[in-house]
Formats: C-alpha cells, sequence, structure tokens
C-alpha cells in the first residue's frame, strides 16, 4: 500500500491553488525528489504531505505501517529556525523526542539521553551535542535536523532544500548520510530540491513541479535530457 | 547595610510591597523570554499600556456612578483586574490573530496599538477627574497600599504562573522554536499559543495592577536581554532572567526607598544596570578570549 495517496488535489494557501490536480501515490521505501524552479510549488507539496496544509480540494491520504498517520520526520530549510534560541544540538535535537511523549510528560533521563546521542551519532553529529545550535555552519546544523528528525522514529523523512547554501563536499556527505539511513532504517524520504545533478542517482521517483501541475514518475525517465530540456524551457 | 537588612525583616511595613514588586521581578522575565525569542518585544511595551487603559476604563465607569459595578474599594480593585484583563485579552487575540494571517506590517500594528492605549488612557482619566490620583499612582508604580488579601491572591496568581511556565516549557519552546515541526508531531500549535497568551495576559494585567506599566514593561524585556548572552538553554536562560529580574527589584525597592523616589523608574533602571553590566562582562570576556 502506498505512503501518501494524493486524488485530485488542489493544493495552494487561501483560495489560490499553487497546484492543481495532483494524482499519484509515494510507494513505501521510495526516494522522492521534488524538483521545480522557484515558486512553483515544491514546499506547498512537502507541507500538504506532512498535513500542515489542508488540501484546497480533492484528497491527500496518509497511511502508517501501523494503524494510524505515518510518523514523519522532517526537516525544514535551515534559515526558517531563528538563532536567537539558546539552545545546544542536543536540545534541538531532543524535540524529535516529543512526538513519542504526552504534553505534560517526559522521557526519562537516561532513556532520552541514549535515544538523542544514538540519533547525533547516526547522523555523524555527536561531536555537536555540547554546542550552541546559532554557532554550528550549514552542513553541522543539517546533521542535527536530520538527528532531530530520527529522534521522531519517522517512517517518512521529509526534507526541504537541505542542501541549499552548503559546499560541495559537505552536499556529498549529507547526501551519502541520507542513502545509508534510508537502507538501515528502511524509510521512504521525500526531498526538496533546487538541483538536479548531485542527487539524481539517489532518487527512485521525482515529482516535477511545474506551470500549476505536479508529476510523479520514476527518476530514470523523469529525467531524461528530453524532459529536464522540456521542463528548463519554462523557466520563467 | 543595616537598611537592607531593616526591610528584609517579615516586620518591616512594607513588607508586602517589598515581596510583591520581587515576586513580580521573578516571574515576569519567565513569561518575557518568549517575547525576546518570538521577537515580540514590541508586545510588551503596548500591552502593558493596553491593560492600564483597561483600568483607567474602570475608573470610568465608577466615576460615571455606576456603583453596581463597584461599591467597595476592594470591589473597585476587582472591577479594575477585570477591566486590564479584558483590555489585555483582546488585545492578544487581535494582534495574535493578525500575526498568523501574516500580512501587513506587525510593528505599525503594535505601534498603532501603543498610540491607541496611550490615548484611552489619558481620554478616560479627563472624562473622570476622580480616577486622575489612582492612575497617577499607577503610573508611578505605587505598589505600598498592597493589601493582606490581595498580596496573597497575587501570590498565588503568580506562582501559578510560574508553576505554567515550567511545567509547559517543552511545548511552549518547540512551538516557539519550530511551528510546522510542533504540528508534525501532532501538537496543537493553536492551542500552545493560545494557553501561552493566556499566561502572557494574566501576568501584564495583574502585574500591572500592582506595580505600573512601565515595571511590567522593563521586567518582561530587560532582565531575559540580560540574561541571554549567558544562557545555555532554556531552563538556565529562564531563571537567569528570573533571578535578575527578583534581583533588580530587590535593588530597587531599595534605593527607592532609601532616597524616597518613585518605585516604578527606579527599579526599571536597576534592571537597565544589570544589562548593562551584562554586556561590558560579556565583551570583556570576548576581548580576553
Amino acid at each position: 500500500m502506498s505512503l501518501i495517496e494524493f486524488r485530485r488535489a488542489d493544493l495552494g494557501y487561501g483560495s489560490v491553488p499553487v497546484l492543481a490536480g495532483v494524482e499519484f501515490e509515494i510507494p513505501p521505501l521510495s526516494f522522492v525528489g521534488i524538483l521545480g524552479h522557484n515558486g512553483s510549488g515544491k514546499t506547498t507539496l512537502l507541507k500538504t504531505t506532512l498535513g500542515l496544509i489542508a488540501p484546497l480540494r480533492g484528497q491527500v491520504l496518509r497511511h502508517g505501517a501501523r494503524p494510524g498517520l505515518p510518523r514523519f520526520g522532517y526537516v525544514p530549510q535551515k534559515e526558517r529556525l531563528d538563532p536567537i534560541f539558546p539552545l545546544s544540538a542536543f536540545d534541538v535535537a531532543v524535540m524529535g523526542t516529543y512526538s513519542r511523549v504526552e504534553p505534560l510528560q517526559r522521557l526519562r533521563g537516561l532513556q532520552k539521553k541514549g535515544l538523542v546521542e544514538r540519533c547525533l551519532a547516526e547522523a555523524g553529529a555527536s561531536e555537536l551535542a555540547g554546542r550552541p545550535y546559532s554557532d554550528l555552519s550549514g552542513g553541522q546544523r543539517q546533521r542535527v535536523m536530520i538527528a532531530r528528525a530520527l529522534a521522531a522514529e519517522p517512517e517518512i523523512l521529509a526534507l526541504d532544500e537541505p542542501l541549499a547554501g552548503i559546499d560541495v563536499t559537505t552536499q556529498k556527505s549529507l547526501l551519502a548520510l541520507l542513502r545509508r539511513l534510508k537502507e538501515e532504517r528502511g524509510l521512504a524520504v521525500m526531498m526538496v530540491s533546487h538541483r538536479v545533478q548531485a542527487e539524481k542517482d539517489l532518487f527512485t521517483h521525482v515529482v516535477w513541479c511545474d506551470q500549476g501541475r505536479a508529476e510523479l514518475g520514476p527518476a530514470a525517465q523523469m529525467l531524461s535530457s528530453g524532459r529536464l530540456s522540456e521542463v528548463f524551457k519554462s523557466e520563467p | 547595610m543595616m537598611t537592607l537588612l531593616e526591610i528584609l525583616k517579615p516586620d518591616f511595613i512594607l513588607h508586602h510591597a517589598l515581596y510583591g514588586s520581587v515576586v513580580i521581578g521573578f516571574v515576569c522575565p519567565l513569561v518575557g523570554v518568549y517575547f525576546l525569542l518570538r521577537r515580540l518585544v514590541f508586545w510588551g511595551v503596548a500591552l502593558p499600556q493596553v491593560s492600564a487603559a483597561g483600568i483607567a476604563f474602570a475608573f470610568l465607569l465608577q466615576g460615571f456612578g455606576l456603583a453596581w459595578l463597584a461599591g467597595s474599594e476592594s470591589q473597585e480593585k476587582h472591577l479594575a483586574i477585570v477591566a486590564s484583563m479584558l483590555f489585555t485579552g483582546l488585545a492578544i487575540l487581535a494582534l495574535a490573530a493578525l500575526e498568523r494571517r501574516g500580512r501587513g506590517v506587525p510593528e505599525g500594528r503594535i505601534g498603532v496599538l501603543y498610540a491607541l492605549a496611550w490615548a484611552g488612557s489619558i481620554l478616560f482619566v479627563a472624562w473622570n477627574a476622580a480616577g486622575e490620583t489612582e492612575m497617577l499612582g499607577l503610573l508611578k508604580g505605587e505598589i505600598v497600599a498592597i493589601s493582606e488579601e490581595d498580596f496573597h491572591a497575587m501570590l498565588d496568581v503568580f506562582g501559578l504562573i510560574a508553576a505554567c511556565v515550567f511545567l509547559f516549557q517543552k511545548e511552549f519552546v518547540l512551538v516557539s522554536y519550530d511551528r510546522d515541526m510542533a504540528a508534525t508531531l501532532g501538537r496543537s500549535v493553536l492551542a500552545w499559543d493560545i494557553l501561552l497568551y493566556s499566561i502572557v495576559g494574566l501576568a501584564i494585567s495583574l502585574g500591572v495592577m500592582t506595580v505600573g506599566p512601565l515595571v511590567i514593561f522593563g521586567f518582561l524585556v530587560v532582565p531575559p536581554m540580560a540574561a541571554l548572552p549567558w544562557a545555555r538553554g532554556m531552563t538556565s536562560f529562564s531563571l537567569l532572567a528570573s533571578f535578575l529580574g527578583g534581583f533588580s527589584a530587590l535593588a530597587g525597592f531599595y534605593v527607592s526607598y532609601t532616597r524616597d523616589l518613585p518605585l516604578a523608574p527606579v527599579v526599571v533602571g536597576a534592571a537597565c544596570a544589570t544589562l548593562l553590566l551584562s554586556m561590558g562582562l560579556r565583551s570583556l570576556m570576548g576581548r580576553v578570549r
């Protein structure tokens, strides 16, 4: 069964659809690249998938592996988080554990510490735990954000432009990390990206957001040279 | 030094006023840290003034002879508290709703609210000369007249506010830091915002009624600013801001008492002195490194 199912859904804010008639399914264990120009609706699609925005029309169905909604691990665009907060990398990663407890509950000290340390280690961010999050570089912040997402024990990892503003070497190591996490944890990954080159070998599927439409297909087909030239011809 | 020990004794004649100021000094910065982190510092300027306008409005009603609303002096105070909470609550609701819609200029809205609240306060007092004395006392921060009953009620409410801030800290931080993440984790961002804003409204309206708008603005903003550069997490940030607020209240009360000066400006002056000290120390440590 698919994890996410869009049924003739119009997506957008207010009453104006950014994407119209979206109809596809996100299969389990897939690595989906959400690609398109600036303002083409990539983030809108991701936020609707996460349930942060309701579709204007149509339906978006989410199926968890266990009964109920799937658990998401969300990695937002790094500029969205205000550096004024006096939080360490550990404090930020701990937020992922809140998915396991009710508002007034807390995970016990050792249980929480062990879980967060494990997630930081998986994301290659163990040595950053005690450092102020605002002092970290772009790549280090993304590793901490991925650790936070892992602490939520997700079925779907959703990343919004995780490689933006990051140097090429760090991009490569982040992509290697995502590939490893997907395989080891059996995750589905949805990643909004601006670029095609660096990530194209990772994607099993690609959604092209273009001219108010979103279309999903196998990566090989969607990233073929004919398809790419068609999309880039329409760049505003 | 003798005077300091004297005013700390339980039989000190103004001990309710002293303890009241210190309690407000401890608790208001706990709320104020969220103003600073959410970059809503200007709310801290406008809302105490709105609360003061509510109090002036209550005095106006009494001046118009609405005795059924308030007979005794204690009932008058209760009416003022209700009006203050009502005005503050409505202003918070309006600001939060406009903030969520994300249209317009946030600073502009707060500026308009502040101007309106000031104008309203002056007009309400102008229409009711009898309320002028009370309002002047309020603006100067005259806490000396606080009764035993009001003092204990204030302790209960501010104790509850402090307990809520620590009890719900992880939720308040989560929805303030990353609203989308909070929503994906199944938290109701709106519900937590409403709870936080209700606590803010309660702290401001009761605080303004007790020590006046100037002190409340000072406590909401200055101690958190002084504490932020030293904070190593939300708990240390909140505790340090609270300590600096309580310390400023005590120091301000001492100077006000010994020099016979109005309490509000002296307390705010003391808070600003801690901020300057914090900035100076930080800068000194930066140079040493």
